[in-house]
């Protein structure tokens, strides 16, 4: 017997108007696994994201978590079940100090929950979260507004946000996008120390030569359909991902 | 003369900030623009007349069934009309506008008009500051203007609602990404704002007496101060307040009564014409129009 799944998705669809952005997707997420999702432009990934936090409301099918049908909660409840999220595009408080962007977070319904109203102070535990994403201990970086920072620690910023939230399921829109090879170098042991302490977590990337060194697992959306599952090397060598990444061989010819 | 102009310049300004604080509230957190702001200060003043003059109970308790009842339909406005036009800024303003217009006139169409209806002073004494007389009541606004800026302040920095607040306020998909319920939030703010603006009546009618025309008044002074301070910034509301204030009571005393109204538009004018989104605005697209 395995155990039963952390996150299940049964059928999922939503279709906008005409367009069927995700069309029946189902797969399962077993806890501690770190699952690629990847897929050409347009292919649905993001809204297979938005379906699974609820941002967006599925036109059929539900998502389960620990065996609960949480597709009827709305994203705020989600939160604090313990799925969290990054977008693609980052939106910090701009105004804020790096390390206060993280204070919101510590002070949300789901850690309130976690941990009562003995809490310590917060402000150390900001702060120690943003050293664990690769801000550079007692550096200026981390207090300066967050709309002065590059993109690069924007980006951990973002990663520092959902983990500030103890989450079990991590969601990670296109962490890598925009970032240098050394930048995303330096993010990967993040992700990985994440997996040691038993996090489960999924990554939408278009950064594939870095997916495939820290997945366990892939899917590969195209036209809003799931054309495969299976171990990276597997999936990278089926008929379908190759025509959906590279087209079939009279569109290349 | 001076040092009394002054004095009650700072009054003008603790009423001009009570009178936008709860309107600025709302903004500043969900962005709704409660145009029936006005009406629900109103509505709480009368509220307060009539369990005054119709019940045994004792008036503090009548402020606080008004300022609860105005928290209430404050919250019910949200969640049945509001949470439907969310984003559509101008339906919003039409819909609060529409309520607020109804609540006014309904109260005028019931011969709610008349010198009779006022609230009582908390205290009828008088001191003698600096040589100027002021009444004990216009220093209870001064003192609970300023109480209430520092509790409203320490309330947005150090509770996790007060935070929960603030970051609705400056992005509503990020705080939902927290875990906060936007629509709650949203609903509170509103319903914050309509308790604050009872709050203000209890203070500020008692210098005069309660009419619909009130409403419109109070509606057109906290629009004022909030588009002079930066829709939705705390700190704006506070210098516009001064600034309208001192604006009003020096040309009340040095230039004459007649042109108080015409100085404090070409204030609001002068402002504008600078700093199209206010002295601390953040609506950065008004900035780089011109």
């Amino acid at each position: 017997m395995t155990e039963s799944p952390l996150l299940e998705a049964v059928e999922l669809s939503k279709s906008f108007g005409g367009v069927r952005a995700v069309h029946s997707v189902s797969f399962a997420i077993q806890s501690g696994e770190l699952m690629g999702v990847i897929g050409p432009n347009g292919s649905g990934k993001t809204t297979l994201v938005n379906l699974i936090t609820r941002f967006v409301k599925p036109t059929s099918g539900k998502v389960l978590f620990k065996g609960e049908t949480i597709s009827h909660l709305p994203p705020h409840r989600i939160v604090r079940m313990g799925i969290s999220r990054t977008f693609q595009m980052v939106k910090p408080f701009y105004q804020l100090p790096a390390y206060k962007n993280l204070i919101i977070p510590l002070y949300s319904p789901r850690m309130k929950m976690l941990a009562g109203r003995r809490y310590g102070d917060r402000n150390a535990v900001a702060l120690d979260l943003l050293e664990e994403v690769g801000f550079e201990r007692d550096a200026f970086v981390a207090y300066k507004p967050a709309g002065a920072l590059p993109q690069g620690y924007l980006k951990r910023l973002e990663l520092a946000k959902t983990i500030a939230l103890e989450p079990e399921l991590i969601i990670l829109d296109e962490l890598f996008s925009g970032l240098s090879l050394a930048e995303v170098a330096s993010i990967v042991p993040i992700i990985e120390k994440l997996r040691l302490e038993g996090k489960t977590i999924i990554m939408i990337e278009h950064r594939l030569r870095e997916l495939f060194r820290i997945a366990d697992r892939v899917i590969v959306m195209n036209y809003g359909e799931k054309i495969a599952d299976g171990k990276a090397a597997e999936v990278m060598e089926s008929d379908a991902v190759k025509n959906a990444y590279l087209g079939t061989e009279n569109v290349c010819k | 003369m001076l040092v009394g102009t002054i004095i009650y310049a700072l009054i003008n300004s603790a009423i001009l900030a009570l009178m936008a604080i709860g309107f600025n509230l709302t903004f500043g957190i969900s962005g709704v623009a409660n145009f029936a702001y006005g009406a629900f200060y109103v509505m709480a003043a009368y509220g307060m007349w009539l369990i005054r003059n119709h019940t045994a109970l004792p008036y503090p308790l009548a402020v606080a069934v008004m300022v609860a009842v105005n928290v209430v339909l404050g919250a019910l406005m949200y969640r049945f009309v509001l949470l439907r036009l969310r984003g559509q800024a101008l339906s919003e303003v039409i819909a609060t506008f529409g309520i607020g217009l109804a609540i006014l006139e309904l109260f005028r169409y019931y011969g709610f008009v008349g010198f009779e209806y006022t609230l009582p002073v908390f205290s009828d004494r008088s001191f003698v500051v600096v040589g100027t007389y002021v009444d004990a009541q216009r220093l209870f606004i001064l003192g609970f203007a300023v109480v209430l800026v520092a509790c409203l302040w320490s309330f947005t920095h150090f509770t996790s609602t007060g935070l929960a607040f603030r970051g609705i306020a400056q992005d509503e998909r990020t705080a939902l990404t927290f875990g906060i319920d936007a629509d709650r939030v949203a609903a509170l703010s509103v319903a914050f704002g309509a308790g604050l603006a009872a709050l203000a009546a209890t203070f500020i009618i008692p210098l005069g007496s309660i009419s619909p025309e009130e409403g419109y008044d109070v509606l057109i002074k906290a629009l004022a101060v909030c588009i002079i301070g930066g829709l939705g910034s705390s700190g704006g509301v506070i210098v516009a307040a001064v600034i309208i204030g001192f604006a009003e009571r020096f040309t009340d005393s040095y230039i004459g009564s007649h042109w108080t109204m015409l100085v404090s538009l070409l204030a609001i004018l002068a402002v504008l014409v600078v700093k199209p989104s206010g002295l601390f605005g953040k609506q950065k697209e008004l900035e780089e129009r011109i």
